[in-house]
């Protein structure tokens, strides 16, 4: 670490790491619930406990996208953080914001759109919050003593994400205008400006960890955005197939989502390439394997497992199945989970001082997660398919359908048991780093580059 | 090769032109929106039902249009499908029509409530939605299908309204139960009788529910049934 005020990030990741767990214990109510334990009923009904899951999600990498952006701005931007003390103001509003949000959802207080839970009084907080965000963001890069690609689309993806949760505030009467813009939300962020967010950390790990010249990774930063949006944007028809919206969307959604997984594919050949390319051994292989590992995996999950159901022909079936939650798993996961997780690692050392990094434990939680994710996501994709035959292809009765995917559930529980296992050592590990601490700054002109 | 500015430019023109596109498609959807949805019927009915759908999140349970969880079934066709007669029953006690099934929550709606939310849906049901759910394309092979019941007179309104959302006649109702055709030479008055009475006095567990009928109506139906041979 550089400067002191990097040291609030350390903060962001221990805050991520506890509603990850929180999401995860939400996660095993619903699964017990659809293998019929649901004792937990009349507390914790299944749309709470979903509703908790999904947006703990979104919070806890938000949070780790926030930790990530305290800590990687001031580094390319050469500077200490626009006023540091408001970092922690913003992150302890934040806290409060959302487990405000979270309690609500046990008392009924919510918006009822999925994704969009937060009801709005509380969104309007949200927006406070994220400007507060921005604004430290961006004067500490409006001052940079040095500009770089990186800090730009890293800050271009955050604002821009601010930007597209407005769509999601306004109140239409009108279900099918209300899910149009609602997809301006969910699918514009994970399909577009947060691959800017995501191409942006990636950049910054691949040029820390590998030593490649900087002029050529972010060279091909702008090849993995601009084929981001060029398929991504037009894409978000693929949601607009059959809620009322006009029939050319077929054709725009299907053609354009087909090409969404080439900017996945991008990101996974330029991160294995720069890694080939390397021009020195960074002791952190760690950090190395989960920044590789996040550019394969989000190409299998979102890339390959987003395109199995993206035709019109295949959604028409699939479209509102377990095959969506199957893809949901594994997409967000491989895309966004493991990178909050390589930053993580990559910054903890530099954060606290212990270089811990070659430990066993740091293996087992990479395995363990990733194997987990992977049994988790063939139980669902074959819950999935037995899903769509019955019920969509047979005509069976949806609640017998279900019947029938129970079994597949018990497999996907024991394969979430063991994602959990790794991320628990995952934790531990983290825990062991200590806390952050001045005595872990870099002395002047000495680089870690 | 590709110089980063080259990139740079690939990336602003890309972004820049195919939001244009975006919009312009966007601001196309929304001319046609009010037709493909029948917004002249959003009556306050409607708005105070999607009102109810949002403020009790039943999408964290179901989905409409396809959108939402996948813990219950997708409702976008349902008043359709089972008519409101059947949904008002099964709003006033939902675990009562699927006994020792998922559970839904029992939400103690008044009339006027329930009569707002199933509005909305059946606003829903009429969206142009490109032909969304399919019809089933794969014939189970067959089994109940074979005998149909030549009844000349029309089944009982309570028949109508309750018993076929989940049981097929003739090839027409529900899938949640098995298909009554032939029933009534399948079992003898007094016990059909005593059945939908109260399914679970004569098989414990069972997933047939017992319905708030009358004697008469009761009666009604199984003179009824007991004709379909
Ligand atoms: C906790 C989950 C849950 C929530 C929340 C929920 N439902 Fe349900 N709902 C179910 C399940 C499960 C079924 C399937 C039948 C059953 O097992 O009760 C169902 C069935 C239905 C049916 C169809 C019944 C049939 O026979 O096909 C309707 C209509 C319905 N729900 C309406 C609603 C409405 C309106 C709301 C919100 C006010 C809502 N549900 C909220 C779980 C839920
Ligand atoms: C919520 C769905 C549901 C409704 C509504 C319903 N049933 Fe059923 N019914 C079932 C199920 C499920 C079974 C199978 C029960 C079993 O085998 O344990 C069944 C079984 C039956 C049987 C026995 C069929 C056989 O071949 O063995 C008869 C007769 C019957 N129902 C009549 C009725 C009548 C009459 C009504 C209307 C008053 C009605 N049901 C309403 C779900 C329903
Ligand atoms: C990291 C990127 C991605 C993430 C996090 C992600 C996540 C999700 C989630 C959570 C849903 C469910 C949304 C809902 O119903 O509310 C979904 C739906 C969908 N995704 Fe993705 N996705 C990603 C990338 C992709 C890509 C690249 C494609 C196509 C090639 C794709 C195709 C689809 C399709 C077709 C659906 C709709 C499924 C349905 O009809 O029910 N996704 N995605
Ligand atoms: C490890 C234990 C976990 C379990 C048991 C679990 C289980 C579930 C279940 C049962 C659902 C609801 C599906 C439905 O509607 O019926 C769900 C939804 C979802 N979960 Fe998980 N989950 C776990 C972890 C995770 C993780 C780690 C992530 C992300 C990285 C995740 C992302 C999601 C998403 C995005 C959805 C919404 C999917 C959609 O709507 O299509 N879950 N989960
Ligand atoms: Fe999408």
């Amino acid at each position: 670490m550089k400067f002191k005020s990097q040291k609030i990030a350390f903060w962001f990741f221990a805050v991520c790491m506890l509603l990850l767990v929180l999401q995860v214990t939400y996660g095993f109510i619903m699964g017990f619930a659809r293998i019929g334990m649901d004792g937990l009923h009349d507390i914790i009904p299944f749309n709470t406990a979903r509703a908790t899951h999904t947006n703990l999600l979104v919070v806890w990498l938000l949070t780790g996208f926030m930790g990530a952006a305290y800590y990687i701005i001031p580094e390319e931007a050469d500077r200490e953080l626009h006023m540091p003390q408001l970092a922690w103001v913003q992150l302890i509003s934040w806290v409060i914001v959302g487990v405000v949000a979270v309690a609500g959802f046990h008392f009924n207080w919510w918006e009822g759109r999925k994704f969009l839970e937060i009801p709005r009084p509380l969104d309007f907080l949200v927006v406070l919050n994220v400007l507060l965000f921005l604004y430290l963001i961006g004067m500490t890069i409006w001052n940079a003593k040095k500009h770089s690609t990186t800090q730009l689309v890293f800050f271009f993806g955050l604002l821009a994400a601010a930007l597209l949760y407005l769509p999601g505030m306004i109140y239409f009467d009108n279900l099918t205008m209300d899910s149009y813009f609602r997809w301006w939300v969910v699918h514009l962020w994970v399909e577009g400006v947060w691959e800017l967010i995501m191409g942006a950390i990636l950049a910054f790990l691949l040029i820390k960890l590998t030593g490649v010249d900087r002029e050529v990774v972010e060279k091909w930063l702008y090849v993995v955005v601009g084929l981001t949006f060029l398929s991504g944007i037009l894409g978000t028809g693929h949601h607009y197939y059959w809620i009322g919206t006009p029939k050319y969307w077929l054709m725009v959604g299907g053609l354009f989502s087909a090409l969404e997984p080439l900017a996945f594919l991008a990101m996974a050949i330029w991160a294995i390439n720069m890694y080939r390319k390397k021009g020195k051994e960074h002791p952190n292989k760690l950090a190395l394997y989960w920044t590789l590992g996040c550019a394969i995996m989000s190409f299998v999950g979102a890339g390959f497992l987003g395109f199995a159901h993206t035709w019109p022909q295949v959604n028409k079936w699939t479209h509102g199945t377990l095959i969506t939650a199957m893809h949901g798993h594994m997409a967000f996961w491989g895309a966004y989970g493991m990178l909050v997780f390589a930053v993580i690692i990559y910054a903890l050392p530099q954060l606290t001082g212990r270089k811990i990094f070659d430990n066993l434990s740091g293996y087992i939680a990479f395995w363990a997660t990733n194997i987990g994710m992977v049994g988790m996501t063939g139980a669902l994709a074959v819950a999935g398919i037995a899903q769509v035959y019955l019920e969509r292809k047979l005509g069976m009765d949806f609640l017998a359908a279900q019947k029938e995917t129970e079994v597949h559930f018990i497999g996907m529980m024991l394969a979430a048991s063991l994602f959990t296992v790794g991320v628990l050592i995952f934790i531990y590990n983290f825990i062991r780093h200590g806390k952050p601490t001045d005595e872990a700054l870099l002395a002047p002109g000495e680089s870690n580059d | 090769m590709l110089s980063k500015s080259q990139a740079r430019l690939f990336f602003l023109v890309g972004t820049f032109l195919f939001s244009a596109v975006f919009l312009g498609l966007t601001w196309d959807t929304m001319r046609q929106m009010s037709k493909r949805t029948n917004a002249q019927n959003l009556s306050a009915e409607v708005k105070a039902g999607k009102h109810i759908w949002e403020t009790n999140n039943c999408m964290g349970c179901h989905t409409l249009l396809g959108e939402g969880a996948y813990y219950a079934p997708d409702l976008t066709k349902i008043v359709k499908q089972k008519g409101k007669t059947y949904l008002k029953t099964f709003l006033t006690d939902p675990q009562a029509m699927y006994p020792g099934q998922r559970k839904m929550i029992q939400y103690n709606f008044t009339e006027e409530q329930k009569d707002n939310v199933l509005a909305f849906l059946e606003w829903v049901g009429n969206i142009d939605t490109n032909g969304w759910p399919p019809e089933p394309n794969i014939k189970p092979p067959a089994t109940e299908s074979t005998v149909s019941s030549k009844v000349s007179e029309p089944p009982p309104e309570k028949f109508a309204q309750l018993c076929t959302a989940c049981h097929k006649l003739n090839g027409k109702g529900g899938v949640v139960g098995p298909a009554l055709d032939g029933v009534g030479s399948k079992y003898d008055l007094a016990y059909l009788d005593k059945w939908i009475k109260d399914p679970q006095l004569v098989k414990p567990g069972t997933a047939m529910p017992q319905m708030p009928l009358t004697d008469a109506e009761r009666e009604e139906i199984v003179t009824f049934l007991i004709k379909l041979k």
